[in-house]
């Protein structure tokens, strides 16, 4: 009998140690969109986090196609309970996914066990990742666009600044002039522009009108009062640049940043997810002195369209996340948030306050140069309408394309986008 | 010979059984399922609630459902009878060949059909991109103005039509010749002795042998251009997409990036009509004409 006893024991301990031993590492399977520079950043990064926390949390990461693809996979996987335990978000599209109920919320616990909260971050980024004073995801960056531009190109012109930055940075006249003696330098293209894809348009637009106070949404309108005129103004400035050759027409994502690396355009408007593309071409000798800053005020004040790249928990029907998994999730957001000055070295601004408040990423160029604009970024409106690869980028985009190479007349497109944006 | 009636009927069924199993489970109950979501208000994902005829009714006012409709009947237009042609006369070509020679043009016209639609996007990108597109230096050079091919909306469509055509022959060219093959040599020996010329034994022996699979690949054709969504999909993202729209591409918009999932059937159920109506017509009409004079 007493041997019956002990081997029983022995089992059960074993029993124990096993089931324990299988807890010890909990898998965390993960999802993310980042396939160019910012990727091979974010792979190092959960490279880093397996590291640290060998025989506790294993992250499984996967890279998913950006965009539409990725959004359609997480709804519809969410659906039936295969979506992953972390994936990575756009702040933009928080609204829909809220609507549709595939995130759960990142409640006050939650905060408080990752050891972050509301102080870490910007007012606009907070807010950008809240619906009814609720948070669903933890911001990981903000990814705004900026000005690159070419300095060689821009002391040959006579118009880089003293403080090694463009001139003209003040006005429209301004700015348009020096892109004009740009162009009197021989430059092909003084701005190399997004002009084929209006999705990519809409966030310079979008900054514009930014830059007049106007809003795309007011109380479930759209373009109500006088901000169908605003955005009239943002195009016509975009297209007197087209129409004086100052900009290059039909040039879509890629000819865009091959026209800046290339030396054929001296600036370029695109998102900071660039600067490793720049920083790498530079470190191998294929680049010339460049820099990036803040866009122009080209109307009353700075304002910068951005948006932020979160963590978020998905909600998958019928399969219920354990407590210990949660909990593995929560530190991965946390960590990652933590580490974020690696993620900096991608272009993007880190959310988390401390790390941009750090000598270190004080001390990053051209990064703290164009920071400052965190002050002045707005984010998409809030709507399930709203954000990348949605129906109001479409509608936006579709009507963009012409206005910017000179085929249609502002107030005509800002007439139509009104149309299709009502039609949603 | 004796036959168990009984017996035979249940074999046949056991055979069929699998089939019509994973055809309810993957065709005729989605079907049913898409004409009952069509009513409703659904989002995606999930139930919504009976809205009667409403996801209809608003159709005819829908400014993008009638360039979806518009643009899919001009997409048929510039690919169906074109296309159909270009095949055959490909076809008539390549059988004028034989050996090897035969095998390896052969193999060049049906080169492109096994390229997946993402490769037939980035060949077509590269060729004819406005600022870096091969096609661009030519025009350069010749002193033509660079056209800004799949950004507007007068070339957009030819431009589609042209490379499906390119993209898809392969496969009608395969049929084409097959049944070129199957009319006996012994009919054009005939019509040689009566000293028919080339133009009339086209006309009165190749092209009357060859109706029947004219009018498969004519069907094939339009049903497969009627559902036309990849290469629209991919040559106007981030250009002009709602005014390249096309059915498919419509239902996809409401669906998935509106949310709006009642709406979306609706206009699936649209399209499946048409599909349907104008496949048997197509059918019955080049059955008619094909019946005359035999």
């Amino acid at each position: 009998m007493p041997n019956w006893f002990k081997f029983t024991k022995a089992l059960l301990l074993a029993g124990g140690l096993m089931t324990s031993a299988a807890h010890a590492e909990e898998i965390v399977t993960w999802w993310d969109f980042f396939g160019g520079g910012d990727g091979v950043r974010m792979k190092q990064m959960v490279a880093d986090f397996n590291e640290a926390h060998k025989g506790q949390i294993k992250i499984d990461a996967t890279t998913l196609e950006w965009g539409t693809p990725f959004y359609s996979k997480v709804q519809t996987s969410a659906a039936v309970g295969e979506a992953p335990d972390i994936m990575t978000y756009h702040a933009s599209r928080i609204p829909l996914a809220v609507k549709q109920g595939i995130l759960q919320e990142i409640t006050a616990d939650d905060w408080k066990a990752m050891g972050l909260g509301q102080s870490d971050y910007a007012p606009a980024t907070w807010d950008a990742v809240s619906i009814d004073g609720k948070q669903y995801a933890v911001p990981l960056d903000t990814h705004p666009i900026v000005l690159y531009y070419n300095k060689d190109l821009l002391k040959k012109a006579g118009v880089l600044g003293d403080d090694a930055k463009p001139k003209g940075m003040d006005s429209r006249e301004n700015f348009t002039a020096t892109l004009k003696a740009l162009k009197a330098a021989g430059v092909k293209f003084p701005l190399g522009s997004v002009t084929a894809d209006g999705n990519f348009m809409f966030r310079t637009i979008y900054s514009l009108v930014g830059q007049q106070d106007g809003e795309l949404m007011t109380n479930g309108e759209f373009l109500s009062g006088d901000n169908a005129k605003k955005l009239e103004n943002a195009l016509a400035v975009l297209q007197e640049w087209t129409r004086d050759g100052l900009q290059s027409t039909y040039t879509d994502y890629p000819a865009t940043v091959a026209l800046f690396t290339s030396g054929e355009a001296a600036m370029m408007i695109n998102g900071v997810w660039e600067i490793p593309t720049m920083t790498d071409l530079k470190k191998n000798g294929k680049l010339f002195e460049w820099g990036a800053v803040e866009l122009p005020v080209i109307f009353n004040h700075p304002s910068t369209y951005a948006d932020s790249h979160t963590f978020a928990i998905p909600a998958n029907q019928g399969k219920a996340l354990s407590p210990e998994k949660r909990a593995a999730v929560l530190e991965v957001m946390s960590w990652m948030s933590k580490q974020s000055l690696f993620w900096a070295t991608a272009g993007h601004i880190p959310a988390y306050g401390p790390v941009t408040a750090s000598p270190e990423y004080q001390a990053m160029e051209p990064n703290h140069t164009y920071s400052s604009l965190t002050k002045h970024m707005i984010f998409d409106p809030k709507t399930p309408l709203a954000g990348i690869a949605g129906p109001i980028f479409d509608v936006m985009s579709n009507y963009f394309v012409p206005t910017l190479n000179g085929e249609m007349e502002p107030t005509k497109a800002v007439e139509e986008i009104k149309a299709g944006l009502d039609d949603l | 010979m004796l036959r168990n009636r009984r017996n035979e009927a249940f074999f046949a069924l056991v055979l069929v059984a699998p089939f019509v199993a994973i055809y309810g489970l993957v065709f005729v109950y989605p079907t049913i399922k898409l004409f009952m979501i069509s009513f409703t208000d659904a989002p995606l994902i999930g139930d919504g609630n009976y809205v009667g005829l409403e996801n209809y009714l608003r159709l005819p006012s829908d400014r993008r459902f009638g360039t979806a409709l518009w643009n899919t009947a001009y997409f048929v237009l510039l690919t169906v009878i074109p296309g159909t042609l270009a095949a055959f006369a490909i076809a008539l070509g390549v059988n004028r060949l034989a050996g090897r020679l035969q095998a390896a043009i052969l193999a060049l016209f049906f080169l492109p059909y096994i390229l997946p639609v993402s490769v037939v996007y980035l060949l077509w990108d590269w060729t004819l991109n406005f600022q870096f597109g091969i096609a661009m230096y030519l025009f350069d050079m010749i002193g033509l103005a660079r056209i800004p091919v799949f950004k507007s909306t007068a070339w957009f469509m030819p431009a589609v039509g042209v490379i499906t055509i390119w993209w898809t022959a392969g496969f009608s060219i395969l049929l084409f010749l097959a049944g070129l093959r199957a009319i006996p040599m012994e009919i054009y020996e005939a019509a040689a002795l009566d000293n028919a010329g080339r133009w009339s034994t086209f006309r009165r022996i190749t092209w009357p042998l060859m109706w029947p699979i004219t009018a498969l690949v004519l069907t094939i054709q339009l049903i497969s251009q009627l559902k036309i969504f990849d290469q629209v999909y991919l040559f106007s993202t981030g250009g002009r997409p709602n005014d390249n729209v096309v059915m498919v591409y419509y239902v996809f918009q409401r669906a998935f990036q509106s949310d709006q999932g009642g709406r979306a059937a609706a206009v699936a159920v649209v399209l499946f009509v048409i599909v349907i109506v104008v496949s048997v017509l197509n059918f019955q009409l080049t059955r008619l004409s094909g019946g005359r004079g035999r």
